[in-house]
């Protein structure tokens, strides 16, 4: 369960990663659209985590918890700073910086992925 | 605060550095600097036996990539020049020594191989970061 949801966030990611990556070619700021998208990455990583929390206090081994833990934690603030960002900085750096968060969130998500699929 | 040179104009804003451009700039020092603290945290943690020298590197790069993103963050030029300066030349020795005696090397750092294992971004990294330190410099004279 834990590894459909990821692989839904990293798609969700990317398709946000490339949305405000055209708002950063056309030298636009992150709109209030693209942060209710940020909004629905967010949530389904939550969902994620309890997934993954509960698979966990169930008995489920993770092959390397401390990092695995780790991404979590990380995946979990990287758009709610960004978010923040965009509210404070109105020009296209906020999208510059949108992209960078979601590709950052696809990648930790690829990384929970492999350290999760214990076997 | 050492070097904690406030922002220039509204007392609201954020530091000259830590605006536009310098905003992504932060975001990637950020994203490396919890990167880096928490890979060192589970390193020296969990086995530091086993390389002790690669661990120890790992963990002054995340201190690095920590001062660097707080010097840049609240404008505090001096202190985002040495680590970002601290960074360079660290990404470049340990980047050269890891090629030329991997045995020394046997588990990866953020450094190894000119940050190969990040898409060389940590080589990159201090570059920009000098070039937008630099930029700001001139403007902020102006």
């Amino acid at each position: 369960m834990v590894i459909p949801l990821a692989l839904v966030v990293i798609a969700l990611a990317l398709a946000l990663a490339a949305w405000a990556g055209a708002s950063a070619l056309r030298d636009r700021a992150v709109v209030l659209r693209q942060l209710w998208g940020a909004a629905v990455v967010e949530g389904v990583i939550v969902v994620e985590v309890v997934v993954a929390v509960a698979l966990v206090v169930g008995g489920e081994q993770v092959r390397e918890a401390a990092t695995f833990w780790g991404y979590v934690a990380a995946t979990l603030v990287i758009l709610p700073i960004a978010a923040a960002w965009a509210f404070a900085e109105r020009t296209r750096w906020s999208s510059v910086v949108m992209v960078v968060a979601a590709v950052t969130v696809a990648f930790l998500q690829l990384r929970m992925l492999q350290v999760w699929g214990a076997a | 605060m050492g070097g904690g040179v406030t922002a220039p104009g509204s007392a609201r804003g954020p530091a000259a550095t830590a605006r536009g451009p310098g905003r992504v700039l932060v975001a990637v020092y950020a994203v490396f600097a919890l990167a880096a603290s928490a890979r060192a945290g589970v390193q020296l943690l969990r086995d530091f036996d086993e390389a002790p020298l690669a661990y120890t590197l790992s963990a002054l790069a995340a201190v690095v990539y920590v001062v660097a993103t707080i010097g840049l963050a609240r404008g505090a030029r001096r202190l985002a020049t040495v680590a970002v300066v601290v960074e360079l030349i660290g990404v470049l020795v340990v980047g050269a020594f890891s090629l030329a005696d991997p045995a020394a090397f046997p588990r990866a750092t953020v450094w190894s191989g000119f940050g190969q294992g990040y898409g060389y971004v940590p080589l990159v990294l201090p570059i920009l970061g000098l070039a937008w330190l630099w930029r700001t410099r001139a403007r902020a004279g102006a």
